[in-house]
């Protein structure tokens, strides 16, 4: 029994932790998402290019870890001010759903000049955090769980109380925040959408960052990195698309449900439901929920 | 004129168009004098919101443009300027709808008025409650959601917003629209007391001419996006036709302007 219920909790735990690194995929959208009611199909090639940006400093030109961290920081704020001067700014006139069409453009963009700069071979990225269980956890608790987990848990707390704190207490997220409730207001008070823009796509380039050495430690950093921001589409669905802590719950949630899923019900289908009970769940929630747990709701005065 | 230096705004025979071709404006000219409140009036359709948007340079983000005459602001000409140049400027357009942010607190949203100013955190404070000053139901509730407020408070938080920007000028697009008539008389209250104590020109476009025209100092009619009639504003209460059109003191079934011209052509013919 008791055997069963430590099992239970690793499952748990393990899925809750891997959910984090959802979570941390899911947060780009978020930012992107909330200045300007977009859902951005280029994320999931951001990762991959700031990932791959990133090894191939450490690897091609044998620049430090840390320095080739900032560089890939800096290099995904040029991207950002790039994307903001050459596909958002003659677009800010135009529908939402053109602007949806741009970013599904500037991906397959940004996934053919990583692959033209740095090769399509599969890289390995050692963050110096081994995807194995810690042995202190292991041997007291009796729960095998990964450190590269535990690392990516406390990233992504880390990246939740930055960017909150950011929105609440800063003028430009209190920027951010107007302009994601009504652009044109806002412009009329005199917030430069561009400055706005700028900061959120740089802000999301860099989370991209943080979310492709998670996912690139883990499986290699290579083009299947692209595929797994649909994997943050339940999460965002589940968590609310402009909700930062909804973000991450929603992350928590799916890891957490896919993992038990799969090792309690998943025998019965033949396996491997991870790849699609999220979905399932994530159309629960557009049927009873569709703002999901912490989007914001539309408020409506009557 | 060549007394350019006294208006602060000076619009000459401006014409609009939306996409390139839906013809918005033919031929609006209008003066604001420094210091003055000038409305804006005419029914649903007639330009209002467009000729204000025009000068507050927003019309690009609805696709329409100016495509003659010109726009003078303080001197200069507005034609390159973004809105939020505008706003630097001191020029502040209150939109039409009030448009608070709703996610926002009520005092959040009166803070991010100050955007565009480098201000530091006393210097907001002590901007909050000189703005508070003049909107005192907005300091009890400073703390409230924004959505969640009645509409008269609304339109109170975007006039504040607006005035944390220190406009030397205000564009007000409808603010009494949809309130009850004792809040529409507290909104021109204190619009009346922002434009003495502060010095703020305004020009207010309207539908609620008889309100409107007793706050304002000058007053144009606007009918299918052309200027039909001026004046001061007692002379334009106490003209025939505007009370018969716009005062609802009606003597026949004339509908607008369009229609008394051809009557009095008419009139003219058989005379």
């Amino acid at each position: 029994m008791v055997e069963e219920l430590l099992f239970f909790m690793e499952v748990l735990v393990g899925g809750l932790l891997a959910g984090t690194m959802y979570s941390l995929v899911a947060l780009g959208f978020v930012l992107i998402f909330k200045a300007s009611a977009t859902f951005n199909f280029s994320q999931g090639a951001m990762v991959f290019f700031s990932v791959l940006a990133f090894c191939g400093f450490m690897q091609d030109f044998n620049i430090p870890f840390v320095l080739a961290f900032i560089l890939a920081a800096l290099l995904m704020v040029v991207v950002g001010l790039c994307t903001e001067r050459l596909v958002l700014r003659p677009l800010m006139n135009a529908s939402e759903d053109t602007v949806l069409m741009a970013t599904i453009g500037l991906g397959y963009v940004l996934e053919g000049l990583a692959q033209a700069a740095w090769g399509v071979e599969v890289r390995r990225l050692d963050l110096g955090i081994g995807d194995f269980p810690v042995p202190w956890i292991a041997d007291n608790l009796k729960l095998f769980i990964s450190a590269l987990d535990i690392f990516a848990g406390l990233v992504a707390a880390l990246m939740i109380i930055g960017l909150s704190l950011l929105f609440k207490f800063t003028k430009i997220g209190l920027g951010l925040r107007a302009v994601a409730d009504d652009a044109g207001a806002a412009s009329s008070i005199g917030i430069p959408l561009k400055h706005i823009m700028l900061l959120v796509w740089s802000a999301a380039g860099v989370v991209a960052l943080v979310a492709g050495c998670m996912w690139g430690a883990r499986a290699g950093v290579q083009f299947a990195l692209v595929d797994l921001a649909l994997k943050a589409l339940p999460v965002l669905i589940i968590g609310g698309f402009s909700s930062i802590p909804g973000a991450i719950i929603g992350g928590l949630i799916i890891g957490a449900t896919e993992k038990v899923l799969e090792v309690y019900i998943g025998p019965f289908f033949g396996g491997a439901i991870e790849g699609w009970a999220p979905y399932v769940l994530a159309i629960f929630f557009l049927l009873y929920r569709p703002e999901g747990l912490f989007g914001e709701k539309i408020i409506r005065r009557v | 004129m060549s007394n350019s230096s006294t208006n602060i705004l000076d619009i000459k025979n401006i014409e609009v168009r939306y996409d390139n071709v839906i013809l918005a404006l033919h031929d609006v000219s209008l003066k604001v004098p420094k210091g003055k409140v000038v409305a804006l009036l005419g029914a649903n359709g007639a330009g209002k919101s467009t000729t204000l948007k025009a000068v507050s340079t927003m019309l690009a983000s609805e696709r329409g443009k100016v495509t003659k005459g010109s726009i003078d602001y303080d001197g200069n000409s507005v034609e390159k300027q973004t809105p939020s140049q505008m706003v630097n400027l001191g020029m502040v357009q209150v939109l039409e709808g009030r448009r608070c942010f709703g996610h926002l607190t009520v005092e959040e949203n009166i803070i991010s008025g100050a955007y565009s100013r480098k201000l530091s955190k006393g210097d907001i404070n002590q901007e909050l409650e000189k703005i508070y000053t003049y909107f005192i139901r907005l300091k009890e509730r400073r703390k409230s959601q924004a959505a969640f407020t009645s509409g008269g408070e609304q339109q109170m938080i975007a006039v504040a917003r607006a005035m944390m920007a220190k406009p030397k000028m205000l564009l007000l697009d409808e603010p009494t629209m949809g309130l009850a008539p004792q809040l529409v008389a507290e909104i021109f209250n204190i619009v009346k007391e922002l434009n003495k104590k502060e010095g703020v020109s305004i020009l207010l476009a309207e539908q609620n001419t008889n309100v409107a025209l007793k706050n304002s100092d000058y007053g144009y009619i606007i009918e299918t996006g052309k200027v039909m009639l001026d004046g001061t504003a007692e002379s334009l209460l106490s003209n025939e036709q505007v009370k018969e059109l716009y005062l609802g003191i009606s003597k026949k079934g004339r509908k607008n302007f369009r229609d008394v011209l051809k009557e009095e052509s008419l009139n003219k013919k058989s005379n």
